[in-house]
């Protein structure tokens, strides 16, 4: 079943995404969160069997997280982007790594990333950084520079009253 | 007998990279695994958000070791695509050039590596040395051996040096010969047939849904290659087959796919396939200019839009998802590597009930990096 067709029957509205370089056409759409686990079967059901990756994008002026959930059709040769937004202030949402058990890691590296929790999902926890005790790097508003000087020592810059060799 | 544990990495000669592999066994059995990544995070999404578009592409080829030269292609194409730029001819040729040779390179890595774990060591050599003729043709063509930096947004940096071409060739005749003698010593190997058939078994109806891709789906019997499904660079118009499980030529069919065998056999087989791209591209390259003209690198900014772009690597496909704000940065980069999936999940599944000996050569033979898990 074409991706058209099933976001027509889930009443979703899509865009097209300009792709260059490759040549097979991508959809994206936006999702209520409460409707997401059911789109999301709707689409492995008829085809996009391939769940290829689970963005998240931090959108700060919004105060917005957004997840975007990647599927793929072998069968009918494209690509769906469903993506849904959640509160910065409180990042919320259930797990759906029983639907492809992949989703499981990348649950695991947002939570570690962003700190989303996702309700039902037991092994978020230390992924990749370990003893981290600071906000999660890869929301914007993470200073790397300014968490590297206080963690660690360092050598001060001359125009910040370092010393001239 | 009481289970106990054991851990394979982050210095092991069994792992493929700085990881670890958690295990608890009975006997010599595996009846848990839990992957560990964390010895290589090095931040590359969050760099890649404080530079501008072009200082990048000195930075993501360090994403994978092996074969860099992905990630400057999908890279490209993604910026490409939001700029909404068509290359030139030969710039997609000049690519599928550089695409192929890593995808050979890559592959000899990972014969040797496999081969070693199973106790072949002399493979190892031949291959490492043998890719050294592609890293010196590389070195010609982009000035560095590991970290090319040389696919950019809009073309590749610089035209073919003279007599590239003509090296390329007899670099291609050189290693096409080689290949018999990798069959001796490996794929005709009494040890490779007794070992490796229906070991490291990836369940062929879950292979799809789990994430599995490049030729570690191939050997579970699809023909699924994004060269021929989501064709990019000269792919389209080059001749070459998808060599996948039951269809292995000369080779025996031993196990029932899916199997450490069969991912071998198909990456063998995949090296072949890429010496015959190469023939053509050298053949068929177009005359013409190697890029568009580029935009003052420090004022160039990208139309604020999603994109993602995809390639198959040889170890599967691998993609960027490029988010832009319409700034002089990328506003997010989210990096797609095949051994996320191959790596994490399939590989924990799958540990169970292999025996200990067995674990290397079915983490070898799904080829799994450990730089494009963590970034």
């Amino acid at each position: 079943m074409k991706a058209e067709d099933i976001f027509k029957d889930l009443e979703l509205k899509f865009e097209n995404l300009k792709v260059k370089g490759n040549t097979l056409p991508r959809y994206k759409a936006e999702v209520q969160p409460d409707k997401l686990e059911e789109a999301i079967i709707k689409f492995k059901s008829n085809g996009f069997n391939h769940f290829v990756a689970l963005s998240c994008i931090d959108w700060i002026k919004d105060e917005k997280f957004e997840l975007v959930y990647h599927l793929f059709s072998y069968e009918e040769k494209e690509d769906v982007f469903l993506s849904i937004f959640l509160p910065r202030n409180e990042p919320k949402y259930k797990t759906l790594r029983h639907l492809f058990p992949q989703i499981e890691t990348y649950e695991r590296e947002i939570h570690e990333m962003f700190g989303v929790e996702f309700e039902g999902n037991d092994r978020l926890g230390e992924f990749i950084l370990e003893d981290w005790d600071n906000m999660p790097p890869m929301r914007k508003d993470f200073d790397t520079v300014k968490y590297g000087k206080e963690k660690y020592e360092s050598v001060p810059l001359i125009n910040e009253g370092g010393e001239k060799e | 007998m009481k289970e106990f544990e054991l851990f394979v990495g982050p210095q092991h000669p069994g792992i493929t990279g700085n990881f670890m592999y958690h295990l608890w066994v009975d006997g010599d059995t595996i009846v848990k695994a839990e992957a560990h990544p964390g010895y290589l995070h090095r931040g590359f999404e969050k760099l890649m958000e404080r530079r501008t578009w072009q200082m990048n592409v000195a930075l993501i080829p360090r994403i994978c070791v092996p074969e860099p030269d992905v990630n400057e292609a999908v890279y490209a194409m993604g910026v490409e695509s939001l700029m909404d730029w068509d290359i030139p001819e030969r710039a997609k040729y000049i690519r599928t050039i550089v695409l192929e040779m890593a995808r050979i390179s890559s592959h000899l890595l990972t014969i040797g590596g496999y081969a070693g774990a199973i106790g072949l060591y002399t493979v190892g050599q031949w291959t490492v040395g043998d890719r050294d003729y592609l890293l010196d043709l590389f070195e010609q063509l982009t000035g560095a051996r590991v970290y090319h930096i040389f696919i950019f947004p809009g073309g590749v940096r610089w035209d073919l040096p003279d007599g590239f071409l003509r090296k390329l060739e007899k670099v291609l005749n050189y290693l096409e010969g080689r290949l018999e003698f990798y069959d001796k010593l490996l794929f005709a190997n009494e040890v490779f047939f007794r070992r490796a058939p229906d070991v490291g078994v990836v369940p062929k109806d879950k292979a799809i849904e789990w994430g599995v891709t490049g030729p570690n789906l191939r050997a579970c019997g699809y023909d699924y290659d994004v060269r021929k499904v989501d064709p990019y660079a000269a792919y389209p118009d080059l001749d070459f087959e998808i060599p996948h499980y039951p269809k292995f030529g000369d080779f025996d069919v031993l196990g029932h796919g899916c199997d450490c065998y069969s991912r071998m056999i198909v990456r063998r087989l995949e090296i072949e396939q890429s010496i015959k791209i190469l023939r053509q591209v050298i053949k068929k390259i177009p005359e013409g200019p190697h890029t568009l003209k580029l935009p003052n690198p420090l004022a160039w900014k990208v139309p604020a839009g999603y994109a993602y772009a995809r390639v198959e690597s040889s170890k599967g496909e691998y993609g960027y998802f490029v988010v832009s704000d319409g700034g002089k940065m990328p506003y997010r980069v989210h990096v797609r590597g095949p051994s996320y999936t191959h790596g994490i999940n399939v590989t924990e599944t799958i540990a169970k009930g292999l025996n200990i000996a067995d674990f290397s050569q079915t983490i070898f033979s799904l080829d799994v990096c450990a730089p494009d898990i963590e970034r």
